[in-house]
């Protein structure tokens, strides 16, 4: 199976279990959601997805490859790109360099040596991955702008086409709402769907923010008190008794 | 063990004093989110100041005490108060910039007004001995305990008792929320570096009398505090003083066995520096979580003219190649000027480009120097190779400080580089694969060009290569990768970018032109000691670097000029040269403090003239328009 596939992590900070046995899969062409209220261990899990965290046991898989162990780098190098909540661009260099980097950031960080020295047509692999990524996000107007002196909508954005210029094949998205009003989160949901479409990327999504949830995911993850309460299709998890119970807070 | 206790009791006397000062320090840093590079500074002001008032006017020392330290500290906090205020909006590394300008500035005072050599410090505590079982105790050494442990609980229980202490843990967190509260921050915070500052007084004064009136060698001692710090992980006021203890305590002991092992004779300075680094490296995570800082405003960084761009190095290089023909007998001037600029190329690197911060490249250039002379002079290796060799020299040794530089940033990575200086200095200097201690080493010039015009020009020619070198790494993948290392080192780990060999290959190439400087410099002047290379120079470097402008190479040449060939004029014109580190520092605080407010001043500018153009094309209506947009 193609994809992210967690298996039964368990993370741990110090006595508190913060996710306890959670397995998840997010396929290639589906934009799967994880959702639950705060405290749940929603960013947890994405953290020990993306390397920023240790399970205490369980396995991460990407792509059928145990990726448990590796670093953040490391992932980034097998395919696996994230964006962060507060949103971490490179702010004094221009839109079109942080994209740019995006791609020539996994090239030089293949080898030492590599960070030294450019193969003759890095640079040009570096800007084609960027221009397409660009049009796909809609920046070109943007791309000579510096990132710091954005609209926090269209750094979102910059974010995203950065990690799709990586040309990775998974994509985890943490909270890529937040901060945006209605028509700048729809605008990026459509962007979004486009992407998967064109490109057959996987994406794993965490989000605050259920109209976004609802509107792009193929997919759902509930989860409650660091457990898996629900899975199944949007419509299935509005539906559910559970699900709401755990939201509202009412005996069902 | 009975020979071992008068060490145990000069350990206590002095531990306690590095105890409170500390203290102090940490409390002001806690309140103010500022942390004080110029606390040692300010103790060896205090020192002087005491030695002016009891010494010299007479004045009977439990009278001259208190005024010297109510002096320094009500007069000094509401000042720092003042630049504390503006640096909490500026990024870390330039919070060290305006701390180390002002250590040098205050240093640079002293210095100018009581001469650099140093002095006797007579005691002024009462004589007279305590026979205790077992040891014999110093009135002068009880008192000083007493006090000092006296002060420290006194500190303690203010800060977790008293209303206003209380209020002080919580400025750092929220100064709004305080201010709804009806508690002023400004005040708050004013008390606590008037209290950090009376703590770095009295242990100028506390410990003057044990050192001697030594501008320099105070202004460390007290720096030893740091360590003490660290002990604390820069937060616990308990673990603070008994960090200072200990350090006082373990420095005394060794002192004891020195002239048993003689290699031990740099360890009792070092040690607070070996805590520092050790505690910084080994356990970060014992240091206290701060805040994130505020997001750095995007700066509008708006590119040179380009005729500018491309005629400048022209026009300088057309300079620097016709300057022998100039300058007559000042030549050596420049010649380490052009020298400096590789230096500074090398700085500006690390510090512009990358965002991190060095004070230890006067260690880097000691290795190059020394180095170069085994090479060259003992070893007899051709001058070119062993140029080249002094500079690989020391890419191992950056390499080393790469790593505090891997786990810590802005304020650590600045203490631990600073102490990776000291000790380099205290124990690696004098050892025969750097100094020695035999007197100065002998270093040549190549051969066929020993002449000062044929030396001026190979400078030039290596410092040309140098720019050339760092020019062509940050205009392609490295300079692009570091620019984004100093944005957001995650994003670029998120890249796919192993960010730790990124900054190892940055210390390395950094230090490899420092140390081909340093050998320059050596071989310029024919022979070279350890002098030149004092840690605090590399604090000088840094403040020099700071007011040199903008860009990287452009102000690495700025740079140079400023530190070498500027105050060799004004020496010419009557201008002591003492003025020089108190122009810079003053200057590092300056620029520091307008760091903020520059570009809004730079924007006024060219809106005033792009009005004032489109006035004396179509009127003044057209003229409001135009700048408008």
């Amino acid at each position: 199976m193609t994809g992210l596939v967690a298996e039964s992590l368990v993370v741990r900070y110090g006595g508190l279990v913060a996710v306890d046995d959670v397995s998840l899969a997010a396929p290639a062409g589906r934009i799967t959601g994880l959702i639950g209220p705060n405290g749940a261990g929603k960013t947890t899990i994405f953290n020990a997805c993306s390397g920023l965290v240790r399970p205490a046991s369980g396995r991460v898989l990407l792509d059928d490859v145990d990726i448990t162990g590796m670093s953040l780098p490391r992932r980034a190098q097998r395919g696996l790109g994230r964006t962060f909540q507060r949103i971490e661009l490179w702010d004094s260099l221009s839109v079109r360099d942080n994209v740019e980097l995006g791609r020539e950031g996994l090239l030089a960080g293949s080898s030492p040596w590599r960070q030294l020295v450019a193969r003759r047509t890095d640079a040009r692999e570096a800007q084609a991955a960027a221009d397409a990524a660009l049009e796909t996000c809609g920046l070109q107007d943007l791309a000579d702008r510096p990132a710091g002196a954005l609209s926090t909508g269209a750094r979102r954005l910059v974010e995203l086409a950065r990690v799709l210029a990586g040309g990775g094949s998974m994509l985890l998205l943490d909270e890529p709402s937040s901060g945006l009003d209605d028509s700048e989160s729809g605008r990026f949901a459509d962007i979004l769907r486009g992407a998967v479409a064109d490109r057959g990327l996987g994406v794993l999504l965490v989000e605050h923010h259920m109209g976004l949830v609802l509107d792009v995911c193929d997919h759902l993850y509930v989860l409650d008190f660091g457990r898996l309460l629900f899975e199944g299709t949007p419509a299935q998890t509005v539906a559910s008794d559970e699900v709401r119970a755990a939201y509202l807070g009412t005996a069902a | 063990m009975s020979s071992l206790l008068p060490f145990v009791v000069i350990g206590l006397v002095n531990g306690s004093v590095y105890g409170l000062t500390a203290m102090g320090l940490v409390l002001t840093y806690k309140t103010t989110g500022v942390f004080n590079f110029a606390h040692g500074a300010v103790a060896t002001g205090a020192a002087y100041l005491f030695f002016e008032l009891e010494v010299r006017r007479g004045l009977p020392w439990p009278v001259a005490l208190p005024l010297t330290v109510v002096l320094i500290a009500v007069l000094g906090g509401p000042v720092m108060e003042l630049i504390g205020r503006r640096l909490r909006q500026v990024p870390v590394a330039t919070q060290v910039v305006a701390t180390v300008g002002l250590l040098l500035a205050i240093q640079g005072t002293v210095i100018a007004v009581f001469g650099a050599s140093s002095q006797p410090f007579p005691a002024f505590l009462p004589a007279g001995t305590l026979h205790l079982p077992g040891v014999v105790v110093g009135v002068d050494q009880l008192v000083v305990l007493v006090a000092a442990l006296l002060l420290a609980l006194a500190l303690f229980v203010f800060f977790r008792r008293s209303r206003l202490g209380l209020s002080m843990q919580a400025v750092v967190d929220d100064p709004d929320l305080l201010g709804l509260a009806g508690t002023s921050a400004v005040r708050v915070r004013t008390v606590a570096w008037v209290i950090g500052l009376a703590t770095a007084a009295l242990s100028g004064v506390l410990l003057g009398p044990s050192v001697g009136l030594n501008a320099p060698l105070l202004t460390l001692l007290v720096v030893q505090a740091f360590g003490a710090a660290a002990v604390g992980g820069f937060a616990s006021l308990p673990a603070v003083y008994g960090g200072g203890l200990a350090l006082g305590i373990v420095a005394a002991i060794t002192t004891r066995f020195v002239p048993d092992f003689h290699w031990l004779s740099g360890v009792p300075g070092s040690l607070p520096f070996l805590f520092l680094l050790g505690l910084l490296v080994l356990a970060p995570g014992r240091l206290g979580r701060r805040t994130a800082p505020a997001r750095r405003p995007a700066r509008s960084e708006r590119p040179l003219p380009s005729w500018l761009q491309r005629g400048g190095p022209v026009v300088v290089l057309a300079v620097a190649l016709a300057v022998p023909a100039i300058v007559g007998t000042r030549l050596p001037i420049y010649t380490s000027g052009a020298a400096y600029v590789v230096l500074f190329a090398s700085l500006a690197l690390l510090v512009r480009t990358s965002g991190q911060t060095s004070l230890c490249h006067a260690g880097f250039a000691a290795v190059g120097a020394s180095s170069f002379s085994h090479f060259a002079h003992g070893a007899g290796i051709p001058w070119p190779v062993a140029l080249l060799l002094a500079g690989l020299i020391a890419v191992p040794v950056g390499a080393l400080v790469a790593i505090p530089a891997i786990r810590l940033s802005g304020l650590y990575l600045a203490l631990a580089t600073f102490g990776f200086g000291v000790l380099l200095q205290q124990l690696v200097y004098r050892t025969r694969f750097m100094f020695g201690r035999s007197g100065p080493l002998s270093v040549p010039r190549p051969a066929g060009a020993d002449g000062d015009v044929a030396y001026y020009y190979v400078v030039l020619a290596v410092a040309v290569l140098a720019c050339v070198a760092v020019a062509v790494v940050t205009s392609h993948r490295l300079g692009r990768l570091l620019r984004a290392l100093s944005d957001s080192p995650l994003a670029l780990r998120a890249q796919g970018v192993d960010v730790n060999v990124t900054r190892v290959l940055v210390f390395c190439l950094s230090a490899f032109l420092a140390a081909i400087a340093g050998a320059l410099l050596a071989a310029l002047s024919g022979s070279v000691d350890v002098a030149p290379f004092d840690p605090f120079q590399s604090l000088l470097y840094l403040a020099v670097l700071a007011i040199a402008g903008r860009g990287q190479l452009r102000a690495a040449v700025m740079a140079a000029v400023l530190l070498a060939v500027v105050p060799a004029y004004l020496a010419d014109g009557g201008v002591l040269a003492v003025y020089e580190p108190i122009a810079f520092g003053l200057g590092a605080v300056a620029v520091a403090l307008t760091e903020g407010s520059r570009d809004e001043l730079a924007a006024l500018v060219t809106r005033g003239a792009a009005r004032g153009r489109a006035r004396l094309a179509r009127g003044p209506a057209a003229a409001r328009l135009q700048a408008a947009r």
